[in-house]
């Protein structure tokens, strides 16, 4: 198949991909085939994680885990891409969809590669708690990379993009506005406007990882049950609608410390 | 492949190249290829294709549908609106599945010729893939098969594929410049009238004070030009 052809591509050579989406080459092919690879890996592993409760939930988490990633991509992957534009990014929209969708592939791949484990522990031992618990680490985990890798791959894009900027136009330009004495200083001192765009945009991507991981993290409390609880019938939803991740986060660790 | 053949045949890189399109066993430039229902591993690459796609589409509409539904009250959590919420997401997803190839039917309409002339590349790999066959059988020690002239089908060969080139070439400018080569009435029937107007506008231009100061204007030149000669 070829579009596992290509994720095989991205994990054997992370450098050529990137730098091939740098350039704009193939990039619908890539798109397309990371999108159905990372989908089916992603549903595979939402397949075990439902067998924990029934065939209802096997079937709607392998919807559901797909869907948790890819569409909190699309709602993030505006914001990224219209701030970036405006600090001086010079790359297209289905660059910007290409870049998120290898680290959304890495963590689906990653995913996979557990799927044996989660299976083995899902078979072996029957403790809902504990089966939560490991999806978390593991989740935790292959976000970690997939969000470490896609920052180092913005990073190499970006910078790439300043060196052929640079090699066609030399930047000196001081950090002054008006003619005055002291602006002559070394060159050495001086901050090229690029830099300081650099700079600017990798805060950007500091802060659109946070929203990213906000977004997902609502987005998976909306779309529960991934899991589905021991001994409650399959729901499609939880009919708790005015819930969100965060008070929920803080109610267990009110529980936690003893407050409630 | 012996280097000789290997530098007739045409590449996918070099297709996409001459062709300005990203082209596949399955697709060109985004649209299906026609040739896919006549060869069945291209067949089984396309439903495939159309499964996943179908899958993704679902995946997207499903958890969106169930976030609108349940926001709007759609969703009461009994077994019939779960039903009527599933039957909602999978016709809207049908629908946009049918919107798709619809899409890249329309696509591949207008690509045509480019789908003609990459069947035709096929063949022309394929009697390359023939030839370098033969070849290994011929070099196999005591075997009575060869090329009776190896020479005459290369030479061959090499007109094929300057030929397919001039006309992926040519295929290219064509579909690049189609909306100009469509209207090429149009234009033509504008530089008439064009140049009506500018003979109309040369003859009223001699009439008014623009045409004689510009009439002056070349008689002084001409006069200097003239005294000029004389004097060398």
């Amino acid at each position: 198949m070829k579009y596992f052809a290509v994720l095989i591509t991205l994990l054997r050579d992370r450098t050529l991909f990137l730098e091939e989406i740098r350039q704009g080459i193939k990039i619908e092919s890539k798109i397309v085939s990371l999108l159905i690879s990372s989908s089916i890996f992603f549903a595979v592993y939402g397949a075990i994680i439902g067998a924990n409760s029934s065939l209802p939930q096997v079937i709607s988490s392998a919807v559901k885990l797909p869907a948790l990633y890819l569409i909190t991509l699309i709602i993030c992957l505006p914001t990224l891409f219209f701030f970036d534009i405006l600090f001086g990014s010079t790359l297209a929209f289905n660059q910007y969809a290409a870049l998120i969708l290898t680290t959304v592939s890495v963590i689906s791949v990653l995913l996979f590669s557990f799927a044996p484990v989660t299976l083995f522990f899902l078979v072996s031992i029957r403790d809902y708690e504990f089966f939560l618990l490991l999806n978390i680490a593991i989740f935790a985990l292959t976000g970690l990379i997939g969000v470490k890798l896609f920052y180092q791959g913005m990073q190499f894009v970006t910078e790439a993009n300043y060196k052929t900027f640079k090699s066609r136009e030399p930047l000196v330009k001081l950090d002054k506005t008006e003619d005055t004495p002291e602006d002559f200083v070394p060159v050495k001192d001086a901050i090229p406007v690029e830099d300081k765009s650099q700079k600017m945009r990798t805060k950007l991507l500091q802060f659109w990882l946070f929203l990213y991981a906000l977004v997902g993290s609502q987005l998976g409390w909306t779309l529960r049950p991934f899991f589905g609880a021991p001994g409650e019938p399959f729901q499609l939803f939880r009919s708790e609608i005015e819930s969100n991740f965060y008070q929920q986060v803080i109610r267990m660790i009110f529980t936690v410390l003893g407050f409630q | 492949m012996q280097a000789d053949l290997e530098e007739l045949r045409i590449t996918q890189k070099e297709l996409e190249n001459l062709s300005g399109l990203e082209v596949s066993e399955v697709f060109m430039g985004g649209a299906w290829r026609p040739s896919i229902i006549r060869n069945p591993k291209r067949l089984l690459s396309f439903l495939m294709t159309e499964v996943f796609t179908f899958g993704l589409i679902l995946i997207f509409c499903l958890p969106i549908g169930l976030i609108v539904a349940r926001s709007f009250g759609g969703l009461t959590g009994d077994a019939s609106s779960a039903a009527q919420f599933l039957q909602v997401s999978f016709g809207v997803s049908v629908a946009i599945a049918f919107l798709w190839n619809l899409y890249m039917w329309q696509k591949g309409k207008s690509l045509k010729l480019l789908a003609h002339l990459l069947d035709e590349v096929d063949k022309h790999n394929e009697i390359i893939a023939a030839v370098d066959v033969i070849d290994e059988l011929g070099a196999i020690k005591n075997s009575t098969i060869s090329l009776i002239d190896r020479g005459e089908v290369l030479a061959a060969l090499t007109a094929t594929r300057e030929s397919l080139v001039c006309a992926l070439m040519t295929e290219k400018i064509l579909r690049k410049h189609k909306r100009f080569i469509a209207r090429r009435h149009e234009l033509f029937s504008n530089i008439e009238t064009s140049l009506v107007t500018l003979q109309h506008l040369r003859v009223t231009s001699q009439a008014d004070e623009y045409g004689q100061l510009l009439n002056e204007a070349l008689q002084i030149g001409m006069s200097v030009h003239q005294e000029m000669k004389q004097d060398i």
